[in-house]
């Protein structure tokens, strides 16, 4: 009882541990508030670092793809397809697991993993 | 006749009163909580948010529940908890009602609410509210105990330094401070009664430790477990209101000095009157509701039975015994 | 998955229910109690409210891809599911991991031990009713999983479990980082300790409730902690040594080795647990120093990996001492792309059974607290639902033990043809 009281009362004086992404309270209207953020009117408070080789989206670059099919084998979530008509690798971002097996395997590197893993959005693309 | 008009005049003052000092204090004690956990916790205007959002939203009876008890019972909540306030000295200004009613009543009147949230849980028809008021019920047995010994231990020592005075009048004692008529020993055991009633005052509030009646990781809320909408906005209210009412019985009888009685400030004295009577509800809320709230684990309802039974039974009689040899000695 | 204990009489009892949606729950589950005044009399449990068919999932994919799958039965133990399928896949195919891939394995599941360890610690502070500490212990657990992140990308999905080895490399550079934190834990279990264990309300609390006794625990089959509490001695790592664990002494935690009685309540599981995390701490630091030089994977190309393993036939069993205990993956591989077979039995099946002893008997308060002492992960338990006309319908041992016999049948018709 005594040592949380005394760990209780340390904290009380400092300051919280809670990260305070991407404001302290709720705003009254989210729409609003992400125009505002937009627009410069109000500071949003910047998400945690991440590490390096952090594994978040991922990146796919056509040029540099030959079209080897490595990555849709290789995928857990068969988040990668290749779309025949359009000679395309198609990522369907929704259904990634983010294990960055595909980036393991491509041979020519046309897929990157980035540090970006705020993914919400309003669209399914 | 002005007498009467001041009385029901002050009545509405009083009730907003204690209603917006009710929630404000809640939302200073969830933030207090919060940031004593490393949380930043919810804005302090919180709870008036939470009971506007409540008001707004439809009161749902249970299709077992016996509907004019169910929906009756947070009025009676809520109108006990008010009636309270206008018996007890309030910021800075004595009783409302003063005259017409005396600690006893104050007592009995503290005793509704709790009455009111187990026979609406009762009506309620779940499970969960059930077992949830068999052991509001339980509660409010094991902590009458040692709050009457306190209360009339307070009594008592007032009656032996002065008895022609009526002891049981809340004015009285808060015009003649008890700490006044101490010798060391009774001193000594005034203070193991305060801390005694400090301990009461979680039991009386159902807060942790002693919260086994609405225990969310047991049964879910019990009392409170089919209310909703306005119903249970009341019983919020009531709560609140409920812990103002508590805390200023406590000032009233351990702490009832004014800033007026040691410094002149003329007129202004009513006002400096009132801020230091919010310190001092602060202080009391801080440490018996807050403070306990999160250093202590809930415990079950058969050492919520022993807790107060037994080991603060022993203090507040030990303080009793304290006074009263104090006062058989200085006599 | 019913049992009911029956004892007491039936007048003046009632019926109550917990789950499946309730706050003590974490996941769904539904108890049914027979309760007298604040006693439980009698106790009955159903569970597969959140059967997903993993198993049949991972019938349609190829070993590599299981792997993520694995990962995903538990969110909690995340390594420990690919480890054992990992173990797995490698006995079948005679894989052999290389040493330095070994110690990084070991050193990913002990960090996930002492993050496992500390959510359910702070899971049962809540039970309790003690959020305060609850905050306290999840404050600290951030820098465990902060460590996760830094060595495998991701804080819970780690994804760095491979067939013959791991996918990163734990470099020179990240060692100083992980030591620190290892001496930070050091000291924060060490108040943590003193909090849960020598607090005289949750001592209150804790003492004399949910009691496993020893014979219980053997003829139950309890797994993990919650069997280790109850004084028996069962630790895959110690019984039959892998990955690093061979190279070093590791000993099973029971209440008695730290030189405390074992009652098998609740206060032991917390005791058990803590010892646990600096058990794993002190393995953790061990592995840092000791770590070879080497490969970290049997074959860095996927693509050539899969295609070894299209090849491979025979059934192979992996196991592994998971934070909840014993978690075991049975294959079946007959030389396709895809797995013939894959049977999980995850640690918390085996501790199911001995929730009815420890709740018989005990008050209402003590409910969430035992359903929550052996760390029930549910999700990762739920094998099957059967169905009815859209009912759960319940089955018993015959009627399962003549379907069995019909779907071995049908397999063996599979295989034939």
């Amino acid at each position: 009882m005594i040592v949380i009281a005394k760990e209780l009362v340390k904290q009380l004086l400092k300051k919280p541990f809670t990260n305070l992404f991407p404001a302290k309270y709720a705003p009254k209207s989210i729409k609003q508030f992400l125009r505002d953020a937009k627009e410069g009117k109000v500071k949003l408070n910047p998400p945690v670092v991440v590490p390096p080789n952090f594994r978040g989206k991922i990146e796919y670059d056509e040029k540099k793809c030959i079209r080897c099919k490595l990555c849709t084998r290789v995928c857990p979530a068969k988040a990668l397809e290749y779309v025949e008509k359009e000679n395309i690798i198609k990522y369907h971002l929704f259904r990634c697991a983010f294990c960055g097996q595909c980036v393991d395997v491509c041979p020519t590197g046309a897929l990157k993993l980035t540090k970006e893993f705020l993914l919400a959005g309003y669209k399914k693309d | 006749m002005i007498e009467i008009v001041y009385k029901i005049g002050m009545v509405p003052v009083i009730a907003v009163l204690g209603i917006v000092l009710g929630l404000l204090y809640n939302g200073i004690d969830r933030k207090l909580a919060a940031r004593m956990q490393s949380r930043v916790g919810p804005p302090i205007i919180q709870p008036f948010i939470d009971i506007k959002k409540l008001l707004m939203k439809e009161s749902i009876v249970p299709r077992h529940a016996i509907k004019w008890l169910f929906n009756l019972m947070p009025v009676l909540a809520l109108s006990a908890s008010l009636l309270t306030l206008l018996y007890i000295p309030f910021c800075g200004i004595g009783p409302a009602f003063e005259g017409y009613g005396d600690l006893v009543l104050v007592l009995y009147l503290l005793v509704l609410p709790p009455l009111a949230i187990t026979l609406g849980a009762f009506a309620s028809g779940s499970h969960y509210a059930t077992i949830g008021a068999q052991r509001e019920m339980v509660t409010m047995i094991s902590y009458e105990l040692p709050l009457a010994i306190a209360i009339v231990s307070v009594a008592w020592l007032l009656s032996m330094a002065n008895p022609s005075l009526p002891v049981f009048s809340l004015s009285v004692i808060s015009n003649n401070p008890i700490w006044n008529f101490t010798t060391p020993l009774s001193f000594l055991g005034l203070l193991i009664i305060f801390i005694a009633l400090l301990l009461v005052i979680p039991g009386e509030l159902g807060k942790t430790p002693f919260d086994v009646a609405e225990a969310e990781t047991e049964i879910a809320e019990g009392v409170f477990a089919e209310y909703s909408g306005r119903n249970l906005a009341l019983f919020y209210l009531a709560n609140a209101v409920r812990t103002i009412a508590i805390a200023s019985l406590i000032i009233a009888i351990f702490l009832p000095w004014n800033l007026s009685t040691f410094f002149n400030f003329s007129y202004l004295s009513l006002l400096f009157d009132a801020l230091f009577f919010l310190i001092k509800l602060f202080v009391i809320i801080f440490i018996s509701s807050v403070f306990i709230r999160v250093i202590v684990p809930r415990l079950r309802i058969t050492q919520v039975v022993s807790t107060y039974w037994f080991y603060t039974t022993l203090i507040a009689l030990l303080g009793m015994l304290l006074i009263w040899i104090g006062c058989c000695l200085k006599g | 998955m019913k049992k009911i204990a029956d004892t007491g009489n039936e007048q003046n009892s009632f019926t109550f229910c917990v789950g499946p949606v309730h706050p003590a729950l974490k996941e769904p589950l539904q108890f049914t109690f027979k309760i007298e005044g604040e006693r439980v009399k009698k106790v009955d449990f159903m569970l597969s409210h959140v059967h997903r068919g993993i198993e049949w999932m991972g019938t349609r994919r190829n070993p590599i891809q299981i792997i993520y799958l694995a990962e995903r039965i538990c969110g909690i133990c995340n390594i420990s599911h690919p480890f054992a399928f990992c173990r797995a896949v490698e006995s079948v195919a005679g894989i052999e991991v290389p040493p330095r891939a070994e110690y990084i394995r070991t050193i990913n599941a002990e960090l996930e031990r002492i993050h496992s360890h500390l959510l359910w610690a702070g899971i049962a502070a809540h039970e309790l009713g003690f959020d305060s500490v609850l905050h306290y212990i999840l404050k600290a657990r951030e820098r465990v999983l902060d460590i996760i992140e830094y060595i495998t990308g991701n804080r819970i999905t780690k994804g760095i479990m491979m067939i013959g080895g791991v996918r990163r490399d734990i470099s020179k550079k990240q060692y100083r980082k992980i030591i620190e934190a290892m001496e930070y834990y050091k000291k924060q279990v060490k108040k943590i300790s003193d909090i849960l264990l020598k607090d005289h309300v949750v001592k209150a609390r804790t003492i004399n409730t949910g009691i496993l006794s020893k014979a219980d625990a053997i003829k139950l089959c309890a797994v993990g902690p919650t069997a280790r509490a109850s004084g028996v001695k069962r630790d895959v790592r110690q019984d039959e040594p892998y990955a690093a664990y061979k190279y070093l002494d590791v000993e099973a935690i029971t209440p008695a080795t730290i030189g405390k009685e074992t009652r098998g309540d609740v206060y032991d599981r917390t005791l058990v647990r803590l010892a646990e995390i600096r058990q794993s701490v002190n393995i953790i630091v061990e592995c840092l120093k000791s770590m070879p030089e080497g490969k970290i994977a049997y074959e860095d190309k996927i693509p050539k990996l899969l295609a070894e393993l299209k090849s491979v036939e025979g059934e192979g069993i992996g196991r592994h001492e998971a934070p909840r205990g014993e978690v075991l993956h049975y294959i079946k591989l007959i030389g396709n792309e895809t797995l013939f077979s894959w049977k999980v039995r995850a640690p918390t099946y085996a501790n199911l059974l001995s929730w009815v002893p420890m709740l018989l008997g005990a008050q209402i308060a003590d409910i969430p607290i035992i359903a929550a002492s052996t760390d029930p992960c549910l999700s990762c338990t739920n094998r099957a639902v059967i169905t009815k006309h859209g009912k759960h319908v319940v089955i018993d041992h015959e009627a399962l033990h003549e379907l069995s016999v019909k779907k071995t049948l049908a397999l063996r018709k599979v295989k034939h043809d």
